[in-house]
């Protein structure tokens, strides 16, 4: 495949940045990259849509700004978009993109039938690569856009560490933890032992427990962590769909029955407010 | 203002894995014991319709495109006291793409008239493919916001970003997509408003008298279920604690 | 020899005034009476009095025989009739010219037997004031209306003793030994008092016996005494049907649906109100009270009582928050003496907050709509409807010809995992049996049990007559669920939507097999058994359980008295707080007995008491089993 632009909201040193381009050079290598900045909306996909002219294929992250940009893009450029995906391959000169369905029960595999193709890919389940230079876009300085609004006019982080995407350690809390209070008093110091972010299946976030940049799943985060403890989670296949690229995954659960017991490696089947203290203890017990 | 909030019915995304089955033939899921119930964002959708409503007045139109059975959809969709509905009828076999999805809504959208705000769901519990409000927002020329899930007059979006989230101001007409949040959980509709959404009227089309064609987009060309399943080991706190210290080390 | 009797109004002038006080008692007392009839009035239509047979025999049973209610206040009732009765003879004689008070009659009755009742009657009002201000029960109701009350009995009673003695005494009356307890009062009295005195005295406390008597009967409808007239009532057009069946239908053509207003209750339930003796066993049976919710079934009736009518009905003790907590296992229907049924006015209230607002826990909300869903109340399950039956090579039942019954398992049984096993059991225990079942399978939905109980009335409409639909079509003629709440449903609320099936619980069904010699007998064994709320005390089904599980011990709340496990009602689907958990209760009641197996015969039961037995076992195993695990291990 010849033509491939990167389209990079972020650093172009970011492990998203480097999947990118490692996606690329699985079909033949990037020619271009393009790196956002100051995005507002309009003006943006404005900009883009002459950067990436005759592009053939155009690979973006599975940020906020991506996922808004990638399908008007490919409308306007009179191509098609895929997102969410985990593999990429080319067969009779057109690209085909796997990616989850169904909530996580089922794999597609999606042809592209017009060009240029606009993916949006899990990035970080691609091997990293270097980026090629990038060209900047800036949000603020493309003057001759048709529309100033929407404007984004506030920006608020709810935590200012690691991406979850990127995590290498995550703890994470379902609806049997019951209350923020057991995120605060029992999860965070787990985790902070573990040296590990801390997420949260939908259900928590519903509830109003954690902040809704918690959730893990198919409509959250999609993480790949080296170790996934999930904790007072079912593990509904919806959940699971966010962590399908996780290396390990152990679960405390008081339910023998409960489905993610058949995806993890090692668990226990106990209430998670008797194993986490016990856990903390031991763990501080093997630093010291 | 004049909101319409698109809904889309698909098979119940929360049944079992064991029985969920594929039709390998087709590209689809088997309808199975599976019920049909509405897309969940679509609900956020409409909820977040609602309030926006309490504050700025105005009427919600709700729309969807399906089988004849999305019928179900917009009268639950009227019994939360939507006040218009109307079924775009899709008699055609295949499941559509995206952009062909888009342009029977965009079509629908200009005979019910002109709104102020157009809302989707972030994306459908079967495919998933999160653009419907993306390439709607091309075809009606409107500008677009993803992942929002409040709406205040003036006219004010509060989306959510991967970090958190962002304020944006907006100008009428345009489309935004919705995603789940503790506020914008779907209202239960009282009994009496049941009975009642089931006495209103509906408009319906079919494709054809909408005037629209099937677009080329892109293809299913394989869908399947994956084989994956792990004996988990179960321990005792201390080994536990010792895996954990030691996965988490790398 | 004289004929035996007494002077009428001895020592007695100005009788003419107790004829004119008789009219504003009269009075006062018909127009507080008539009051609460037209109160009862305002309420909707009920059907109570049909079989009258059965009515008079409960009305005698429960209103004269007492059967649950303790001695000192069948003593008191007693005493209180004789009394009003001698009373009646003495107004006949004086002023319609009859002569009853005379002769054998006059000794026996008028003055032996009133007299000891006259005494009993004291003794009694001491044993009630011992047990309400020494004692102090925390289920009575501790208002100065309930001491005066108390004082008032026990001085007409007092005053009646003292007239008789100085009447005795001073009349040295011949037939004195007849009144045992007055004339030894009359001798003491005789022995430092002059008879002048003494009729100074019988005259002064005359009156004061009348004017307090009077009050106290024109004072009677506007107190909770007023139940020697509204619970005899109430007992008659009591509730004929098990308790299982104690719901009503609703019309939905209704402006309001469920009840929100006083009048939306039915004219039964606000006569049921004015029937409490403020007795307090309906909150001191309650499991939710007993672990310090706040529900107290005693508080909602009165608070509902003592309403002005057009009221609001929600709020106060009928707040949102207690109907919530009511697992609806109607023990306290069954604990009240007098038939109130508290339960079901919960669920009415419940019904207006469902339906008409919306307005309910979060838990019963997620079940409620997966019910509407997807069938079952189980959101989030990954379990499917014929999981159980794994290399069972079960039948459909458009499959099969020659099916007995239709296996009906339940959404508990079949979604929950460990309920699974119990299923299991079942159907291999009917196998080995030789008897032919069927299952619905993936057909099955929902009996609607859940949804009727939380208060959404359409949606268990829609789904029993979607069952029935579907039922019918089947043919099906029996039907046998292990599940009590299915049972229930079936057997007492179907057959109002066309479904006439014969319904049995599995308990009933395995213990006739065991009868029959189909199947062997579980051993008696170290097994105690949880009597489920909707089997035993709603339907009258304790032994066959017992008799297949080989149950030997019980707990000391068992059949119609036992403590439910807290899963009905729909709050199996919420959280309760760590330290109120009714289950919990229950589990430390079932430990307590040192049984080794907890036999259950109910999936939320099942639940439940598992999860109640794992908190408070400490080091004790206890094993929770279904009466057809028990079974099975027999037979397996």
């Amino acid at each position: 495949m010849s033509g491939i632009a990167l389209v990079i909201f972020g650093s172009p040193a970011d492990r998203a940045a480097l999947g990118l381009a490692g996606a690329a050079e699985q079909l033949g290598g990037a020619s271009r990259a393009i790196v956002v900045e100051d995005y507002q909306p309009e003006p943006v996909l404005d900009a883009l849509v002459e950067a990436c002219r005759g592009a053939d294929v155009i690979l973006l992250s599975n940020d906020t700004y991506s996922q808004e940009v990638a399908p008007r893009l490919a409308h306007r450029l009179g191509g098609a978009c895929v997102g969410d995906g985990t593999a990429l391959s080319v067969v009779d000169g057109k690209l085909r993109v796997t990616r989850q369905v169904y909530g996580g029960k089922a794999n597609a595999v999606i042809e592209l039938r017009r060009t240029p193709a606009v993916v949006w890919l899990r990035a970080r389940s691609f091997r990293s690569a270097a980026t090629p230079v990038a060209a900047l876009l800036s949000g603020s300085e493309s003057g001759d856009s048709r529309r100033r609004t929407p404007k984004i006019i506030e920006r608020r982080e709810t935590k200012s560490e690691t991406r979850l995407e990127d995590a290498r350690v995550i703890v994470s809390g379902g609806r049997g933890i019951g209350g923020p209070e057991g995120f605060a008093n029992e999860l965070e110091p787990l985790a902070k032992l573990l040296g590990a972010q801390l997420a949260a299946s939908r259900a928590a976030c519903d509830a109003g427990w954690v902040p809704p940049a918690w959730q893990v799943g198919q409509t959250g985060k999609k993480v790949a962590p080296d170790l996934y403890l999930a904790v007072a989670i079912t593990g509904a296949s919806q959940h699971m769909a966010g962590i399908s690229e996780a290396k390990t995954i152990a679960a405390i659960n008081i339910d023998p029955d409960a489905p993610i017991f058949k995806h993890a490696r090692f668990g226990i089947v106990d209430d998670y407010k008797k194993v986490v203290p016990l856990l903390r203890q031991k763990l501080a017990g093997l630093k010291s | 203002m004049n909101i319409l909030v698109c809904m889309k019915q698909i098979l119940d995304p929360e049944v079992p894995a064991r029985d969920f089955r594929i039709d390998a033939a087709r590209k689809e899921a088997e309808r199975g014991s599976a019920s049909l119930v509405t897309n969940i964002f679509c609900e956020n959708a409409l909820e977040t319709a609602l309030q926006f409503r309490e504050k700025a007045g105005g009427t919600i139109t709700v729309l969807s495109f399906g089988a004849p059975g999305a019928e179900d959809t917009l009268r639950k969709a009227l019994a939360m006291k939507a006040d218009v509905a109307a079924l775009v009828v899709d008699d055609s076999d295949a499941n559509p793409n995206p952009l062909t999805v888009a342009r029977v809504l965009a079509a629908a959208i200009r005979r019910l008239g002109a709104f102020d705000v157009i809302l989707t769901g972030r994306e459908a519990g079967d495919w998933g493919a999160g653009q419907t409000g993306a390439l709607l927002a091309e075809e009606l020329g409107m500008p677009y916001v993803a992942f929002a899930d409040a709406l205040e007059p003036g006219l004010r979006i509060k989306r959510q970003t991967e970090s958190g989230w962002e304020i944006l101001e907006a100008q009428t007409p345009l489309v935004v997509s919705i995603t789940n949040d503790e506020h914008n959980v779907p209202r239960i509709p009282k009994v009496r408003d049941v009975m009642m959404a089931h006495r209103q009227p509906l408009t319906q089309w079919s494709v054809a008298e909408l005037g629209v064609e099937a677009a080329e987009y892109y293809e299913v060309i394989e869908l399947a279920i994956p084989q994956r399943e792990t004996r988990c080991e179960l321990v005792d706190v201390d080994t536990l604690a010792r895996r954990l210290a030691e996965v988490a080390a790398g | 020899m004289s004929t035996a009797t007494r002077e009428i109004y001895w020592n007695i002038t100005g009788v003419w005034v107790m004829y004119a006080l008789l009219v504003p008692v009269l009075g006062i007392g018909a127009w507080g009476l008539g009051r609460r009839i037209a109160r009862w009035r305002r309420g909707g239509a009920a059907q109570r009095f049909d079989r009258p047979a059965v009515r008079w025999k409960r009305l005698l049973d429960h209103s004269l025989a007492q059967r649950k209610n303790p001695v000192f206040h069948r003593l008191l009732t007693y005493g209180f009739i004789i009394l009003t009765v001698a009373t009646i003879v003495v107004a006949l004689d004086a002023d319609f010219g009859t002569s009853i008070m005379r002769g054998r009659f006059y000794l026996w009755f008028q003055s032996l037997i009133v007299d000891v009742f006259g005494a009993l009657v004291l003794v009694s009002v001491g044993v009630a004031a011992a047990r309400r201000y020494l004692a102090r029960p925390a289920k009575l109701v501790y208002t100065s209306e309930a001491t005066l009350i108390l004082a008032a009995i026990f001085v007409i009673a007092l005053t009646g003793f003292l007239a008789e003695a100085w009447r005795i005494a001073a009349t040295r009356d011949p037939w004195a030994a007849w009144s045992p307890f007055g004339s030894l009062l009359g001798r003491a009295f005789g022995a430092v008092m002059s008879v002048e005195a003494m009729r100074a005295a019988h005259r002064g406390v005359w009156w004061l016996h009348l004017v307090v008597s009077f009050s106290f009967f024109a004072w009677l409808p506007y107190t909770k005494m007023k139940h020697v007239v509204t619970s005899p009532l109430n007992i008659y057009t009591s509730n004929l049907a098990p308790i299982g069946a104690a719901l009503k239908s609703v019309d939905f053509e209704q402006e309001r649906l469920g009840v929100r207003k006083l009048e939306d209750f039915t004219w039964k339930d606000l006569l049921d109100l004015d029937a409490c003796t403020e007795c307090g066993k309906c909150t001191d049976a309650c499991p939710a009270h007993a672990v310090g919710k706040s529900l107290s079934p005693r508080d909602i009736i009165l608070q509902l009582r003592d309403l002005p009518e057009g009221s609001d009905v929600i709020r106060g003790a009928s707040a949102p928050e207690p109907l919530w907590e009511c697992t609806t296992c109607a023990a306290c229907v069954e604990a009240c003496p007098v038939f109130i049924e508290q339960m079901p006015k919960i669920v009415d209230m419940r019904r207006h907050l469902v339906m008409d607002e919306a307005e309910f826990p979060d838990g019963m909300q997620a079940a409620v709509l997966s019910l509407e869903k997807r069938g079952h109340p189980f959101s989030g399950t990954q379990a499917t409807r014929l999981d159980w039956a794994e290399g069972l090579d079960v039948q459909h039942v458009s499959k099969t010809q020659d099916a007995e019954l239709l296996f009906w398992v339940g959404c508990g049984g079949a979604l929950i995992e460990r309920n699974q096993k119990v299923i299991r059991a079942t159907a291999q225990l009917l196998r080995k049996a030789n008897v032919k079942f069927a299952v619905l399978g993936r057909e099955e939905k929902c009996s609607g049990d859940p949804a009727r109980r939380i208060g959404n009335e359409f949606l268990f409409e829609m789904l029993a007559k979607e069952n029935v639909a579907n039922l019918t079509k089947y043919k099906v003629r029996k039907v046998v669920t292990p599940c009590p709440h299915c049972f229930n449903t079936f057997k007492n609320e179907y057959p109002q939507y066309g479904g006439m099936f014969e319904v049995q619980h599995h308990s009933e069904l395995l213990a006739d097999l065991v009868d029959d010699g189909r199947l062997a007998p579980a051993p008696r064994a170290s097994v105690t058994f949880h009597d489920p709320c909707y089997l035993g005390r709603q339907n009258g089904v304790y032994d066959a359980p017992r008799a297949v599980a080989g149950a030997s011990v019980e707990m000391e709340r068992a059949r119609n008295r036992s403590f439910c496990c807290g899963g009905g009602g729909g709050m199996s689907f919420v959280d309760e707080p760590a330290d109120k958990r009714v289950n919990q209760e229950r589990a430390a009641e079932a430990l307590a007995t040192g049984a080794e197996v907890l036999a259950t015969s109910c999936p939320f039961c099942m639940t439940q008491m598992q999860d109640g037995i794992n908190a408070r076992k400490g080091a004790r195993e206890m094993r929770v089993m279904d009466i057809a695990e028990v079974l099975w291990e027999a037979n397996a």
